[in-house]
């Protein structure tokens, strides 16, 4: 794989390969021939969830979704999310064997764990420098609601 | 002889595993199996997720092969995983369970009790035109309890229940306090002292029918683990016990989801056709009949309370904002994204249906007062 960078997550190395770009949601994207933008969970997204056990998507190939629009939902050993979509556009693939096997998000998250495939506007994407930056940010906020959450 | 005056009431507990890997959730089905099968008198049927099965697969063609009661264990509502049964071919009546999820309390049922009755003068429910056998059925949501404790308990008041009943001899005990069904006095006393021992056509769990299974279906295990490869569906499913056969749902649906029977009542003929996510025609049912079991919204997927248009939504009396948009108006909405999708032009409008369903309420009757209230408490969420 070509270059990385790293964040810390207290003692975890996150690593987010500079070949691609990043979504705010915690998600890697990455240019397909066919023009589609192809996404998965990035390191800091599969840390925070860690084994994930079941994924559902609502969408399929064809729809037109808006960005942020609900996409599916998650379940892993330390959550459950709804998922939403990182960019507004048409779905063009899923990775329907997630559907019967999600642990390939574990096992090879910025390969074979890709999630979908949406043609569409990719201005909200971030390069792999400004995604570490919004990540410093978002950690902060991150610790102190997994801390809230804990306690409460 | 003495086998068969054995008073255990045979049951079959069949335990739908739900589609999470999540390994605590395996672990409370495996539990539940293993202890239910030391239960005397039950059986234990490990299935993949109802749901997702075919109606023609061999999952459903041998919980056909079943004629006792059944618990039904699934991680769904209660009543979205009793109609998925039924509209699979394993019928029977809804047994009452006390494990439930939290919420749906004594109250509640006694409210949907009155309201059931009430409106049951106006609208026929399709049940009540086309009965589903004696048999019972207890559905039990998984996500009650994390306790294999709670389960066992719950199955052992089961059983403990169908025996008093098929042992009491007409006994007034039962009968008034639960709706099991009735045995004819003859069939009770074959079952108490039977005289033929080759009788096998009684519903009341003569020892025979337990005999049938064992070399059939269970061989000498009491655990049967059926696997079948299923992919992930979406499809409505029917709750005739709600259900007036009102047409709502097949004018609505315009992507050929529902069809009729050889008597004309409603079915969900190509639940494939469904599109994926899509909800739009349970919004639009009168009587909320209309189960989505997957669907996040708890109501749309079967929930016991909020579930039913019977029951009042006093809400806006207490101030609650008004949403954004009534049901019809989401349901419109939802249907054209789909028609879009399929590449047909949307329909927009929702007018025709709004008027008739405004019509329809206009024409009900209203014996008194209350009702004329409820109806109107009722047309406030169209």
């Amino acid at each position: 794989m070509s270059a990385e960078l790293v964040f810390m997550m207290g003692e975890y190395q996150a690593v987010f390969p500079v070949d691609r770009q990043y979504a705010k949601n915690h998600m890697w994207a990455s240019r397909e021939p066919s023009g589609s933008w192809r996404f998965g969970f990035s390191a800091y997204a599969v840390r925070l969830l860690q084994d994930v056990y079941f994924l559902d998507l609502t969408i399929e190939p064809g729809m037109e979704l808006s960005e942020r629009q609900e996409i599916g939902s998650i379940e892993s050993k330390k959550a459950e999310s709804s998922l939403y979509s990182p960019i507004a556009g048409r779905v063009s693939d899923l990775n329907r064997q997630l559907l019967e096997d999600p642990s390939m998000i574990n096992v090879d998250k910025y390969g074979r764990g890709w999630l979908f495939e949406i043609n569409g506007d990719e201005s909200p994407l971030l390069s792999s420098n400004d995604y570490l930056q919004h990540l410093s940010a978002a950690w902060q906020v991150a610790q102190r609601t997994i801390k809230g959450q804990a306690n409460a | 002889m003495p086998e068969i005056q054995e008073p255990i009431r045979q049951l079959t507990a069949v335990l739908s595993a739900g589609q999470s890997r999540n390994p605590e959730k395996r672990e409370l089905e495996q539990g539940i199996a293993d202890c239910l099968a030391n239960l005397p008198g039950v059986k234990v049927v490990c299935v993949p997720h109802l749901y997702d099965l075919a109606r023609d697969g061999e999952v459903y063609r041998k919980l056909k092969e079943i004629d006792s009661d059944i618990v039904l264990f699934s991680w769904l509502y209660d009543r979205a995983a009793h109609w998925i049964l039924d509209r699979n071919g394993i019928r029977g009546q809804q047994g009452e369970v006390y494990l439930k999820l939290d919420g749906d309390d004594e109250q509640d049922e006694e409210l949907d009790k009155e309201l059931d009755s009430s409106n049951q003068a106006d609208d026929e429910r399709v049940i009540a035109s086309q009965p589903r056998p004696a048999r019972m059925i207890y559905s039990i949501d998984l996500r009650t309890s994390t306790q294999v404790q709670d389960y066992v308990q719950e199955v052992a008041r089961i059983q403990q229940l169908a025996s008093d009943q098929s042992l009491a001899g007409g006994g007034p005990s039962m009968a008034e306090s639960h709706s099991l069904p009735k045995f004819m006095p003859e069939t009770l006393q074959r079952f108490v002292t039977p005289t033929n021992d080759s009788y096998v056509g009684a519903q009341s769990g003569a020892e025979m029918e337990n005999a049938n299974h064992k070399n059939t279906l269970f061989g000498a295990s009491s655990v049967l683990t059926i696997t079948e490869h299923a992919t992930r569906r979406w499809y409505p499913v029917i709750d005739f016990s709600r259900c007036t056969n009102c047409m709502e749902c097949i004018d609505f649906c315009l992507f050929g989801v529902y069809g009729v029977d050889t008597v004309d009542t409603i079915l969900v003929e190509q639940p494939d056709n469904c599109r994926k996510g899509c909800p739009a025609c349970s919004r639009v049912c009168p009587q909320n009949a209309i189960i989505f079991p997957q669907h996040k919204t708890p109501a749309i997927a079967g929930a016991p309370v909020d579930s039913s248009g019977l029951k009042i939504d006093l809400s806006k009396l207490f101030g609650a904002p008004e949403s954004d948009e009534d049901p019809a108006a989401v349901a419109a909405r939802e249907r054209d994204e789909q028609l879009i999708l399929a590449g047909r032009a949307p329909v927009e409008s929702h007018s025709d249906l709004s008027d008739r369903l405004a019509q329809s309420a206009a024409t009900k009757k209203k014996p008194d007062e209350l009702d004329s209230l409820l109806d109107e408490l009722d047309s406030l969420d169209l």
